[in-house]
C-alpha cells in the first residue's frame, strides 16, 4: 500500500522564509542538504519506493470553488491556518513504521510536523 | 509547469453518502481524468483523517500521535499533480475537479530548483 506524507510548516516559519533574500534561502537550503542526503541514503539502503515534491510558497496559491455553476477564484491558500503544506512524499510500503521513520528524517519535522495518510487503493 | 491541485472537502459529507452516491462521485472523477488526459501526471485519494498519524520531533524527542495535526471541518481528501502551461490553465482545470463544487481546490505551483 501507499502512504502520503504531508510536510507541514508553521505559518510563521513560512513568513520568515519569504522575507529572506534568494542568497539567504540558498544558504539555508545548503545547510539542510546533509539531512536530505542522509534521508535519501536511508531510502536507497532500505530499497524503498518514495516519490516527493516541494510546493512553492502558499502566497503563490489560488483557491478555486464552483458554486451554482460559477467559478470563484481567490488568491492564497485554502486554509489560512497556522500550518501550511510545503511538500509531499508518497511512500510505497505495507509497514506504517517505514512511513513514520521517513517522516522523522524530514528536516521540517523538527519545527513543523508530518501528517501520514493512507492512500486509498484504486 | 507542474502544479499541485489540493482537494479539500467536508469529510462528514462523504461519510454520509451511500454506495450508489459514492460510485457516482468516482465516475465523475474518472470522467475528469479522461477529459484532463495527459495533463494529469499523478494523483491519489487519501483515507479519512481519522486514519492519520502525525509525527513531530521536539528537543530530539519523536512524538507520534494518531489523527491529523489540525482538526478542521474540511480536510485534504486527495490531490492531483498536473502539467499545465500556466497558472490560469491550472486554475481552469481545477474548476473541473468535482470536489470544487462543494469544497475547494487549492492550486500550488511545484517548486523547481534553479538549474533543474
Amino acid at each position: 500500500m501507499k502512504y502520503a506524507l504531508l510536510l507541514t510548516n508553521q505559518a510563521d516559519e513560512v513568513a520568515s522564509w519569504q522575507d529572506l533574500s534568494e542568497a539567504e534561502q540558498q544558504k539555508l537550503r545548503a545547510e539542510e542538504m546533509p539531512q536530505w542526503g542522509e534521508l535519501f541514503g536511508w531510502i536507497e539502503q532500505k530499497g524503498l519506493k518514495v516519490e516527493g515534491l516541494e510546493l512553492d510558497s502558499p502566497n503563490e496559491a489560488r483557491t478555486v470553488r464552483v458554486r451554482d455553476g460559477e467559478t470563484l477564484v481567490t488568491d492564497g491558500p485554502y486554509a489560512e491556518t497556522r500550518e501550511q503544506i510545503g511538500g509531499f512524499f508518497v511512500i510505497e510500503s505495507d509497514d506504517l513504521d517505514d512511513a513514520i521513520e521517513l517522516a522523522s528524517r524530514v528536516p521540517v519535522v523538527r519545527k513543523g510536523s508530518v501528517e501520514i495518510r493512507p492512500v486509498v487503493a484504486q | 509547469m507542474q502544479y499541485m491541485l489540493l482537494i479539500y472537502g467536508d469529510e462528514t459529507r462523504w461519510e454520509g453518502l451511500d454506495e450508489d452516491a459514492r460510485s457516482e462521485v468516482y465516475a465523475r472523477y474518472s470522467a475528469f481524468g479522461d477529459e484532463a488526459g495527459g495533463q494529469v501526471t499523478d494523483g491519489a485519494e487519501l483515507a479519512a483523517t481519522s486514519t492519520a498519524t502525525t509525527v513531530r520531533i521536539r528537543n530530539d524527542e519523536t512524538l507520534v500521535t494518531d489523527g491529523p495535526f489540525i482538526e478542521t471541518k474540511e480536510a485534504l481528501g486527495g490531490y492531483y499533480v498536473v502539467d499545465c502551461e500556466s497558472l490560469d490553465a491550472a486554475v481552469a482545470l481545477a474548476a473541473k475537479v468535482p470536489g470544487a463544487e462543494h469544497g475547494a481546490v487549492e492550486v500550488r505551483p511545484v517548486h523547481v530548483e534553479e538549474g533543474q
